[in-house]
């Protein structure tokens, strides 16, 4: 230490009296004005971006699409109590629930109200031999291979996934398909099921211990805890 | 830094995959060290602009994630099918057809569209085993290529207008008892055409019929004919022989019997844990896959198959049989040849090939007939072909020639391509005043015809066939025709005055003859099992007495000819799939080669791709030449099935046409001579891809070899905690053949996009499952291996430390997962890979939207975009299924309810899946096999799929010492 010569300091200092003033009184508290002001912009821009991904806007709830037949679910499923597997009769041995083929409309449409203006789509469906151009609602991304049977087998109701379906005029999707909303049940599905002679139920609410009581139909059905969270259940 | 393990100071037998290895050349070293050997040229400010660019295109695909999904139509039914399930699989039973024999198939169809063919598991012939011509049918079927409308010279007309036209023919024809018609047939069993054929030739008493085959079956009824005074047809019953020994007859190469023979093979092989059931000595000019399996392998010229075939009629003692003069090698092959046929007298075989012609035939009939093999492992049954005064395509040419035809009806067959070149086919068609061609294409032949008449395919027909055992099956429709096309047996109904036949009437009332009173019944009953019971009964013939002498031995080299081991006789060239299966032992792609003797090579001086000139008479063809080790050193090889220019889009213009210089007396063995020419050309080979760095990758084991030490690989990690079930694979090196079926299933059930040349030759071939083929020994004389390597699925699995985004993780049960739409593509994963199994889409490979490959495709699996990486699955959409389907009736899954495409395809039963948590399955027991290892178990990867060794014979070991 002894060796190092003094010269550094004494030039230093010799300079001083020529150097201006590099950063303002100001500076300091500007680098911290930025740094507040970066940070607080890269966090509020990723909660408005995840924000923005989750809107209602993003994942298409609450839209009315319009159908060639303003079909009310609430008419049919609420009102008349039409069970759901009447016309979504795929539901329970395939991958799809199924949108009903026009024949199943003109079931009671041949008879009743087989005049109404707004039935017109129907009855050309039928004698032209074309299929009514719904607009799908409910819909996964193509990555997705979702499969209705297994989840009305294992006690996941309709309403789980589509809402009140029954009160809808209109159809429209209630729930956002993200993913954390299908992995949120994979993760924990107990608190989410019901017996299996209420899945169609609009109306059914879990009693006071919905966990307990899911638990049990979890262990019923054979649940396989812990293995639905893995990519392949969903995606291939 | 990688570094090549030095294989020969570790006293085993180096393990090579290419001629070009073995001259140790730094640039090729440099080629195979490459991950990706294209990414290699990329000079590096070439790979900062890359960045630069591919920055811009980083940002801007960041915000295609935010894309909204848009709201999309949904089409219900009008009237729902009853039995319709939406999203499920239906399945039926048809068959489609090679060389006129029924391969009998379970088609899956979605939503009334097939997907997928199998063989049908209750078809007494095949037990449901595949091969890759009926993998690929259903691509075929889905062809933009196809033809879609009748033609009249180029000219769309309408199906009326034919009938209008056929009627004016037979105007004619009736006025003259179709003096001047002419019907030329490919190899057909159908009773329902052949029944048609019958019909017309009794209504044309003057009409006549010719046959042609491509791809060797006249040829064999000849060599028959020649030996037992008349034509049959041998069925091999390899599942009772003990010893076989074959001269030149690739019997486990592709073809209408590779299926049974492969399973009788395999049967076989596999009768006792402890050691091979059976024993092949196989002389051969070419490397076949059959050859590549046998104990005792001699490398005989082609033309010395007749002598070695008396030799060893010499050595069993048959009648009139004297010993022709043998080289050493030969000698000593004969000798122990001989000596195990005899030990097993009724539990051996002899074949041979269409090589060593009649000459060699007759020796080997009386030779089976010698050692009573007669009648318990060859069977002999009439020949189910056309009407017995057929004619010959040669016939027909010279008639055409000397102005005897006037009207030619061609069955889906493309003479004007594939015949021997001399006999000037195509001109020949264009001299006939009224021809009628029916195809699937309007190929080579069609645009040469005056009418051109679509076929449907047979997935989308009423027909019938017969396997090779004459078992019928009635082929059903699995899709009603989207083309304006109609069956072979409704043009033939046309051609019989018949007017608009349906499709399946013709069908309908030839069974309606065999059926009798229980028609619905017992048609019903056989469409529903897919086969109609009653085998062509076996009759017995003893060999004629008379020599043969076989065809003088002038000329230069033997050249035989070769049906392409993926696009057959041609008539597949415009079937991706099968263009870019690597073939058999040469591992090309895309083309066909001209295969010489690596010592024939260096006389030419020519390395992999040189062209050159075959010569045989006056007509020449040019080629690639492949160097194949272990080729007899005189013998040349050439492919059919190239060089096709009426095939498609896929199709054209690859290879040479060997059937240019094929001739018409002895079209499957000839003399000629070579040159080398100063072109070459960059094959698309696969051979040198995906390799593993390591030692012992495909190993054997001797029956005597002392039980291998149950591995206990120390590992710092803990054992993967499996759940109820945990997916393994074992992969039998034993009874691989090498025949790619495995590969074709797992691209049909995958959706493996097709690549094309340019991208195979850079390494970027897609495959999940590849047969990685290696040879030991000298180039002269190698051992050659099939090694079949998938995914391993390793419980510690290198890839997913690599993936910066988890788009690779493990499933409870074992599955290493690729998850294709969190992959950003960095391919680290591949490069950690050990096992070279992880495939990149360099490019969008997925078909344009509108095109009709698309119905191809499985829905059940995501169809990949450029940019991600993928890899075999286990076939996980199967085990999903079959997860869902035990789950809904509240059961665990048992042992086979989960197969993969590899596993139902696979001929031999090679490829074995299951739980191998649970000890009973068939998968854990095999792997407590002796025989079983794990490739490359020095990195501890804990793999799930792993291998049995295949079995060193005994006195396999003493013939390497002596």
């Amino acid at each position: 230490m002894r060796d190092v010569k003094i010269v550094a300091p004494i030039a230093r200092h010799r300079g001083a009296a020529r150097m201006v003033q590099l950063f303002s009184p100001m500076a300091d508290t500007w680098l911290r004005l930025f740094l507040i002001g970066g940070l607080s912009l890269a966090g509020g821009g990723t909660v408005a971006v995840v924000g923005f991904a989750r809107s209602a806007y993003m994942t298409d709830t609450d839209v009315r699409p319009r159908q060639p037949v303003p079909f009310s679910h609430r008419h049919h499923a609420g009102e008349l109590g039409i069970d759901c597997r009447y016309c979504h009769s795929n539901v329970e041995v395939g991958p799809s629930a199924g949108l009903p083929p026009t024949e199943t409309c003109m079931t009671c449409h041949s008879e009743i109200w087989t005049n109404a203006k707004m039935l017109e789509p129907v009855r050309q469906s039928l004698a032209n031999n074309t299929p009514i151009q719904w607009t799908r609602v409910a819909k996964l991304p193509d990555y997705v291979f979702f499969r209705h049977d297994i989840h009305i087998a294992k006690g996941v109701g309709c309403e789980a996934c589509h809402g009140r379906i029954d009160q809808m005029a209109l159809t429209y999707r209630a729930k956002a398909f993200t993913m954390e909303f299908c992995i949120d049940c994979h993760r924990d599905p107990a608190p989410h099921l019901r017996p299996p002679d209420h899945i169609t139920d609009m109306a059914w609410k879990p009693t006071s211990d919905a966990r307990k009581e899911g638990e049990e139909i979890a262990a019923h059905e054979g649940i396989r805890f812990g293995e639905l969270t893995h990519c392949y259940v969903c995606h291939r | 830094m990688r570094r090549r393990i030095d294989h020969q100071s570790m006293d085993r037998p180096r393990v090579w995959a290419g001629v070009e290895e073995l001259s140790d050349d730094p640039r090729f070293q440099a080629f195979i060290e490459a991950e990706y050997p294209a990414v290699q040229e990329f000079s590096k400010t070439a790979r900062r602009e890359f960045l630069k660019l591919m920055g811009a295109s980083f940002a801007l695909a960041g915000l295609t994630g935010c894309e909204k999904s848009s709201f999309v139509a949904a089409l219900p039914y009008v009237d729902q099918p009853a039995s319709e399930t939406i999203g499920l699989p239906r399945y039926y039973a048809t068959a489609v057809s090679l060389d006129g024999y029924a391969q009998p198939v379970i088609a899956t169809t979605y939503g009334g569209r097939p997907t997928k063919l199998d063989g049908n598991p209750g078809h007494p012939t095949t037990l449901g085993r595949s091969d890759i011509f009926m993998q690929s049918a259903v691509l075929q079927l889905y062809d933009p290529d196809r033809a879609a409308a009748p033609m009249r010279r180029g000219e769309p007309v309408s199906w009326a207008d034919v009938e209008s036209a056929i009627g004016l023919m037979r105007e004619n024809w009736l006025a003259d008892q179709g003096e001047g018609v002419r019907l030329l047939l490919g190899p057909t069993t159908s009773p329902t055409l052949l029944r048609q054929i019958a019909a017309f030739l009794k209504q044309f008493s003057k009409a006549r019929v010719h046959l042609h085959s491509t791809a060797g079956l006249d040829a064999r009824r000849q060599i028959t004919a020649a030996s037992y005074g008349q034509p049959l047809d041998q069925h091999y019953v390899l599942a009772n022989c003990d010893v076989v020994v074959s001269l030149d007859d690739d019997f486990l190469g592709p073809g209408p019997d590779q299926v049974r023979n492969a399973l009788g093979w395999s049967q076989s092989r596999r009768r006792y844990s402890d050691r091979p059931g059976n024993r092949l000595f196989m002389a051969e000019s070419v490397p076949s896959a059959t050859g590549a399996l046998a104990v005792h392998r001699l490398i005989a010229d082609a033309r010395r198959m007749p002598a070695l075939a008396e030799a060893l009629a010499d050595a069993v003692g048959v009648a009139g049989a004297s010993r022709p003069e043998l080289t050493d090698a030969e000698g000593r092959w004969i000798a122990r040849a001989a000596a195990a046929c005899k030990e097993r007298p009724g539990r051996s075989l002899i074949v041979s090939g269409l090589s060593g012609g009649a000459a060699a035939g007759l020796w080997v009939a009386r030779i089976n007939q010698q050692i009573g093999n007669a009648g318990q492992t060859l069977k002999l049954t009439a020949p189910i072909s056309g009407p017995e005064n057929a004619g010959t395509l040669a016939e027909l040419v010279s008639d055409i020639n000397s102005g005897r035809v006037d009207s030619l009806v061609i069955f889906d067959g493309n003479p004007a391509y594939g015949a021997p070149g001399e006999l000037g086919v195509g001109e020949a068609i264009t001299r006939v005043r009224s021809s009628i061609h029916l195809g699937l294409q309007r190929d080579e032949t069609g645009a040469l015809c005056e009418w051109q008449l679509p076929l449907a395919h047979a997935l989308e027909s009423w027909s019938d066939a017969r396997a090779v055992d004459g078992i019928a099956t009635i082929l059903q429709p699995v899709i009603s025709p989207f083309y304006d096309v109609r069956t072979a047996h409704q043009i033939a109904g046309m051609l019989l005055g018949e007017v608009d036949p349906a499709a399946d009437a013709a069908v309908r009332e030839t069974w309606r003859a065999s059926f009798g009173d229980a028609f619905d019944t017992r048609w019903k009953q056989a469409l529903h099992d897919g086969f109609v019971e009653g085998a062509e009964p076996s009759i017995t013939a003893s060999p004629a007495s008379n020599i043969i002498a076989p065809p003088g031995t002038t000329g230069d080299l033997d050249i035989v000819f070769r049906p392409d081991p993926t696009v057959w006789d041609g008539q597949f060239a415009n079937i991706g799939w099968l263009q870019e299966l690597p073939k058999t032992l040469t591992t090309v792609t895309w083309s066909n080669v001209v295969a010489v003797s690596p010592a024939l090579a260096k006389r030419l001086a020519a390395s992999n791709g040189d062209h050159v000139e075959v010569k045989i008479g006056e007509r020449r063809v040019s080629g690639p030449v492949w160097i194949m080790p272990g080729q007899a050193d005189n013998t040349v090889a050439l492919f059919l099935g190239y060089g096709r220019t009426r095939a498609g889009r896929v199709g054209n213009d690859l290879g040479y046409n060997a059937y240019h210089v094929q001739a018409s007396a002895d079209p499957w063995l000839a003399r000629g001579s070579l040159r080398k020419l100063d072109t070459s050309e960059d094959l698309a080979v696969t051979q040198l891809h995906h390799r593993l760095e390591g030692f012992d990758l495909a190993r054997e084991v001797s029956p005597g070899q002392a039980e291998r030490a149950p591995s206990d690989q120390a590992s710092l990690y803990a054992p993967w905690p499996s759940s109820k079930n945990a997916w393994g694979m074992v992969i039998d090196l034993d009874s691989c053949i090498g025949c790619n079926a495995c590969v074709a299933a797992c691209t049909a059930e995958n959706n493996v996009p097709v690549v094309g040349a340019d991208q195979v030759r850079v390494g970027r071939e897609m495959h999940w499952l590849r047969i990685a083929r290696y040879y030991t020994g000298d180039i002269a004389e190698p051992r050659s291996f099939f090694e079949p390597v998938p995914c391993m699925h390793c419980e510690d699995a290198p890839c997913e430390m690599g993936c910066p985004v988890h788009a690779t993780t493990h499933s409870p049960e074992g599955v290493n997962q690729m998850v294709y739409n969190r992959c950003i593509g960095t391919r680290t994963c591949s490069s950690y890979c050990p096992y070279k199994v992880r495939r990149f889409n360099f490019f969008d490979y997925r078909a344009p939207g509108d095109s009709s490959e698309h119905a191809a495709h499985n829905p059940d699996v995501t169809v990949r975009s450029r940019g991600v990486m993928e890899k075999c699955t286990y076939c996980t959409q199967r085990i999903e299924a079959a997860h869902v389907a035990a789950d809904k009736e509240n059961r665990p899954l048992r042992d086979g309810e989960v197969i993969t495409a590899c596993q139902q395809a696979c001929p031999t039963k090679a490829i074995v899946f299951g739980d191998i948590n649970d000890p009973n399955s068939e998968v854990s027991r095999l792997k407590r096999s002796s025989r079983h290892y794990v490739l490359l178990e020095e990195l501890g990867t804990r793999p799930r799929t792993t291998y049995l060794a295949r079995w060193r014979d005994d006195d396999d070991a003493e013939s390497r010492q002596g």
